[in-house]
């Protein structure tokens, strides 16, 4: 029955995978086109992505009067950090990013309770008419009645000038809520029936059993949630009208990039004013104020960014199922 | 133990009222703290009672020349406090009028003490319209009056503290060792119950403000009958010379922004599709990690970068007159209005092209390997197999994603083109949501803005509709939404 191949058979055998590997593996000249400008672009590609943060970083950290000069491309000279210090001593800046940093924290921690929890209840198939209140969340996510009525309404709860603006509005996230409830569907029901039987209530089971389990599904809606929140700034720009106190970091680097932004305007223009030339002035030193701002804005990012890269695609691919 | 009908007709008018209450709190129309002309007309109860200084941001004048004793308006502000614990409380009594016997019982006492606390609030906010229309005061100026929301509550207050009384005395007495129950639906229901209610505020109760749309609206002044307009708004877009060439260049910006953006998506597809064919590991993560960054940063972040680079002082031209290729100052590219449309469509791209990749790679790496193994043997070459193997397996995603885009082909977003509008480009960069920025919240032309953005969400919503239609029509039933 068991047929055994003699060695010839087998050195057979094995020429002729040998050979089909070849065939298979064979790099061609065209290969060779194919990878070089493959590499080529995306490696170029690559480079245009990073080379900006690169660019701005040397010039808040190299020597001020050659980087009014324009005299850094590639590589610092001069290395100091002055500038960080200068700026976070500024008043307007620190209190921007003691803001920001607080509607970060505080807001994301709301949020990821308050979404969780309501996610955890969405899996309840016993709610009183879930399905409908299901949609009525999750509806809310195609649909919002356009920027001013919002600004309305905000107006109308007392929500201007006020630091809870940044806050409650956030709360109910229905895309987050969508990811939790679909992840906490994936965790074995058997789980939770046995805490239940052993008597232990919804929120029992809730901070106790469906909490620690969904550990990684808190950690992504978390991140993006407080990426969010560093990025946002329509709502500052909009509702803080009159409590410069709470704009925010964004907010502070769009009013000094546009600020200096006239300014070069005015310069180009050509107008050989007083009041073009004490522009003049001004933008050359803005340069590195300017530049420190955006890194200071960026930084953040950059540093929990490589957190984030371990849970965004799972997060996208969850909330393509969207159960 | 079965309920009478008479108990459960009681039941059903007080939540009734206590739903109605709930949701009046939050709208301006019917404040009954709105006692004189000063204050302003557009904040609701639940404001009144729990922001003292947007109270009285319009009387601030008036107390200073002492028209009228801030302590009235102390008054009044603490009188809304407490119809607003009363309305609280009265809520409870709704919870607990789902659960068993007992609950009911306690709830009732709950109602009585609600309703008590919501009309001694009520007679606060009287007390203090008492004390503004003393002849003391400048009652000229103040022109205090009762509004009709004082009558709907007390109404309501009145109603709720009967029912719960009646209650009391109508359920049957329960055995003390009985425990507080409440249906587990209904249970689950009155946890989510906070949520929906913010949910309900921050998501629902913005459409109220449609109603701007239809009111000469000025900031500060209510919109009653006095200024109603019906339909002069919707004439004024239509017939108005100046704002239809507005409308017709922001539209013309808007669909083709949306349009370049449609027909460059495939673009993310391709990267995906060239991304897989690297055998070099290590080159390709650093290509993922650094084409996805851009994504994560905002847009005054990408406008930061764009200035570092393009400005008169950026990259480009500081590295032209290193070279010595540039004498004398250089050109600010973010400057002039040429080729905005392509402009904004890279920017775009550099932000978003590596995040959106990620899908498709993710897709990719889901497609049957023994596909790509019986095309080999096959004789597929390498772009063959793209095109027969990949690409197929792409499509559905591909598909989904257009759709979507289709249906949001009005909404390009405020932010990237608010940041790198300025003077010298504002003709071509000003899509329609940029335009209802500047003329409601610049202009302060608050009718128009509602307007025309009431007339967006309507076709966006519509187009979104169509779109999930189409995509059940043509994918057998699958739904995009």
């Amino acid at each position: 029955m068991f047929k055994r191949k003699t060695k010839a058979e087998r050195d057979f055998d094995k020429a002729e995978q040998k050979h089909e590997h070849q065939r298979r593996y064979k790099t061609t000249v065209g290969d060779v086109i194919f990878h070089t400008l493959n590499y080529t672009v995306f490696g170029l590609f690559t480079l245009m992505c990073a080379f900006p943060f690169y660019y701005i970083f040397i010039n808040t950290i190299s020597e001020n009067t050659l980087v009014s000069r324009n005299m850094i491309n590639f590589y610092p000279q001069g290395l100091h950090i002055n500038n960080y210090i200068a700026l976070l001593e500024l008043n307007e800046v620190g209190r921007a990013i003691f803001i920001t940093t607080a509607r970060a924290v505080i807001g994301t921690l709301v949020m990821v309770i308050a979404s969780s929890f309501i996610g955890y209840l969405m899996t309840k198939d016993e709610m009183w008419m879930k399905k409908f209140w299901y949609r009525f969340t999750v509806v809310t996510m195609y649909f919002n009645a356009g920027l001013i009525a919002w600004f309305l309404n905000m107006m109308m709860l007392g929500l201007t000038n006020n630091f809870m603006a940044y806050i409650i509005p956030g709360l109910v996230a229905p895309f987050n809520i969508i990811l939790v409830k679909t992840y906490i569907e994936s965790i074995p029901i058997e789980l939770e029936e046995s805490a239940h039987i052993d008597g232990a209530g919804l929120l029992t089971i809730f901070t106790k059993i469906i909490w620690p389990l969904s550990k990684p599904i808190l950690a992504t809606i978390a991140i993006f949630g407080a990426v969010g929140h560093w990025n946002s700034f329509v709502d500052s720009l909009i509702l803080m009208n009159n409590a410069p106190d709470l704009h925010t970091l964004q907010h502070r680097l769009f009013v000094y990039l546009t600020r200096s932004n006239n300014l070069a305007a005015l310069m180009q223009s050509g107008t050989s004013s007083a009041a073009a030339a004490a522009a003049l002035a001004g933008v050359t030193n803005t340069k590195v104020i300017n530049f420190t701002i955006s890194m200071l804005t960026i930084l953040p990012i950059l540093v929990v960014y490589p957190i984030m890269q371990k849970h965004f695609v799972k997060g996208i691919m969850l909330g393509a199922v969207k159960g | 133990m079965k309920q009478s009908i008479a108990s459960r007709g009681l039941y059903i008018v007080s939540r009734l009222g206590i739903v109605l209450s709930m949701a009046m709190m939050f709208f301006p129309g019917i404040n009954p703290a709105n006692i004189n002309a000063l204050i302003n007309r557009n904040i609701s109860l639940f404001t009144s009672g729990v922001a003292y200084n947007t109270l009285i941001s319009g009387s601030e004048r008036a107390i200073d020349r002492g028209w009228v004793s801030g302590s009235s308006y102390m008054m009044l502000f603490f009188a809304s406090m407490v119809v607003c614990i009363g309305i609280g409380l009265t809520g409870v009594y709704g919870c607990l009028s789902v659960g068993n016997m007992k609950c009911k019982k306690r709830g009732n006492i709950f109602g009585v003490i609600g309703g008590i606390t919501q009309l001694l609030g009520l007679g606060g906010i009287y007390l203090s319209y008492l004390m503004m229309s003393n002849p003391q005061n400048d009652v000229q100026r103040l022109s205090p009056a009762i509004p009709d929301g004082l009558y709907f509550f007390v109404i309501i207050a009145v109603l709720i503290f009967l029912s719960s009384m009646i209650q009391i005395f109508m359920l049957k007495d329960v055995p003390v060792e009985e425990k507080y129950e409440i249906e587990l639906k209904y249970r689950i229901f009155m946890m989510f119950l906070p949520f929906a209610a913010l949910l309900f505020v921050f998501s629902y109760l913005p459409l109220w403000g449609w109603r701007a749309a239809f009111y000469d609206y000025q900031s500060g002044i209510p919109m009653s009958a006095d200024n109603f307009v019906g339909l002069k708004w919707f004439r004024f877009l239509f017939n108005d010379p100046g704002t239809q060439r507005d409308i017709v260049r922001v539209m013309r910006n808007t669909l083709a922004m949306s349009a370049l953006g449609i027909s460059t998506s495939w673009v993310a597809m391709a990267f995906a599709i060239f991304l897989v064919e690297m055998r070099n590991i290590k080159f390709r993560r650093i290509v993922q990690t650094f084409t996805t960054i851009p994504n994560f940063i905002s847009w005054v972040m990408v406008y930061a970068i764009a200035f570092a680079i393009f400005s008169t002082d950026g990259f480009i031209n500081s590295f032209m007159s290193a070279m010595g290729w540039l004498s004398g100052p250089g050109t600010n590219y973010l400057m002039g209005d040429g080729n905005i449309w392509l402009k904004m469509l890279a920017w775009g791209m550099w932000k978003g092209l590596g995040w959106s990749a990620i899908i498709y790679i993710a897709s990719i790496s889901g497609i049957d390997p023994q596909l790509y193994e019986a095309a080999t043997v096959d004789g597929a070459g390498r772009f063959q197999k793209m095109i027969h193997v990949t690409l197929p397996g792409l499509m559905s995603t591909f598909f989904v994603l257009l759709l979507l885009g289709i249906a949001g082909i009005l909404n390009n977003g405020l932010e990237q083109y608010m940041v790198f509008e300025n003077p010298s480009n504002t003709n071509p960069i000003t899509v329609l949501d940029l335009y209802v920025y500047q003329r409601g919240i610049e202009n302060g032309l608050i009718p128009i803005s509602t307007l025309i953005g009431m007339l967006k969400s309507l076709i966006s919503v519509t187009l979104l509709f169509v779109a999930n239609q189409a995509s059940r029509w043509l994918r057998g039933g699958e739904s995009i939404i």
